[in-house]
């Protein structure tokens, strides 16, 4: 996790769960240079958090689905653990 | 603008037994299966409680005694249907707005006089996702952690 051990990284991450932007749109929303914003683009996409993809002219950047997706692993493992504990207590107390 | 959204998770269970005994355990009998390691307050949990009613509170009672609020019971329809606001931001802490919220719908599907099919969607988890208008705010806060975001990390780090 160390793509996200960057506040202006997280940041970055937080503003493209609202939808794909380019880096022209981050330089004017956040408060660093386009550079910087390039620069941090490229280590988010190091570590597959974001994946870019050419739009016209420019290049336009989003969160890479497999990166949200370890959220959605976590409730897939925790609510097949905790429905199993359901159903264990639903046929033991009848 | 599109909002980027995050497919639900489904997850269904049939249990030995009517849809209302079924129903009762999940809610009055929460406290019997509810998995001890889930509790978002510091001290260990004594008891998980959802409150019996539309509106109704979902906590965590520790055991020195404080109180954790982690949902809110959105659809109360015994013994079919059971909706509750998942509460839960930055740092695993409570999240008053539900507009912030993701949801968990639960519906108890009789099969047999004694079987019952529960099927269980946890979903709207891009609603943990902070809105642009906070962007600036993360940036300058010391530790920008919030929504979504610090539930990726916490999951991916499990």
């Amino acid at each position: 996790m160390d793509a996200l051990s960057d506040r202006t990284r997280r940041a970055i991450v937080e503003r493209l769960l609202n939808g794909p932007v380019s880096v022209g749109d981050l330089a004017r929303d956040f408060p660093v240079s386009r550079p910087a914003i390039s620069q941090h683009l490229k280590v988010l996409k190091r570590a597959h958090l974001v994946i870019d993809r050419p739009d016209g002219t420019r290049r336009l950047y989003e969160l890479n689905p497999a990166g949200v997706e370890a959220l959605r692993q976590y409730f897939e493992r925790f609510w097949s653990e905790a429905l199993a504990q359901f159903k264990v207590a639903a046929e033991k107390r009848k | 603008m599109a909002t980027t959204t995050v497919a639900p998770v489904r997850k269904s269970v049939s249990v030995h037994a009517s849809a209302a005994h079924a129903f009762k355990v999940y809610t009055e009998g929460f406290d019997t299966w509810w998995p001890r390691t889930h509790h978002i307050g510091k001290a260990p949990l004594e008891k998980a409680v959802i409150e019996l009613r539309a509106g109704g509170r979902c906590y965590g009672l520790s055991i020195d005694g404080t109180e954790c609020d982690w949902g809110t019971v959105l659809v109360w329809d015994p013994p079919h249907r059971l909706v509750l606001a998942w509460q839960i931001t930055h740092e695993w802490g409570y999240e008053p707005d539900l507009a912030k919220a993701s949801e968990v719908d639960i519906r108890f599907i009789p099969e047999g006089p004694d079987m019952t099919r529960v099927e269980l969607e946890h979903r709207h988890f891009e609603r943990h996702g902070a809105g642009g208008e906070s962007i600036r705010e993360a940036v300058n806060k010391p530790d920008g952690w919030s929504g979504l975001l610090a539930l990726f990390a916490a999951a991916a780090e499990k």
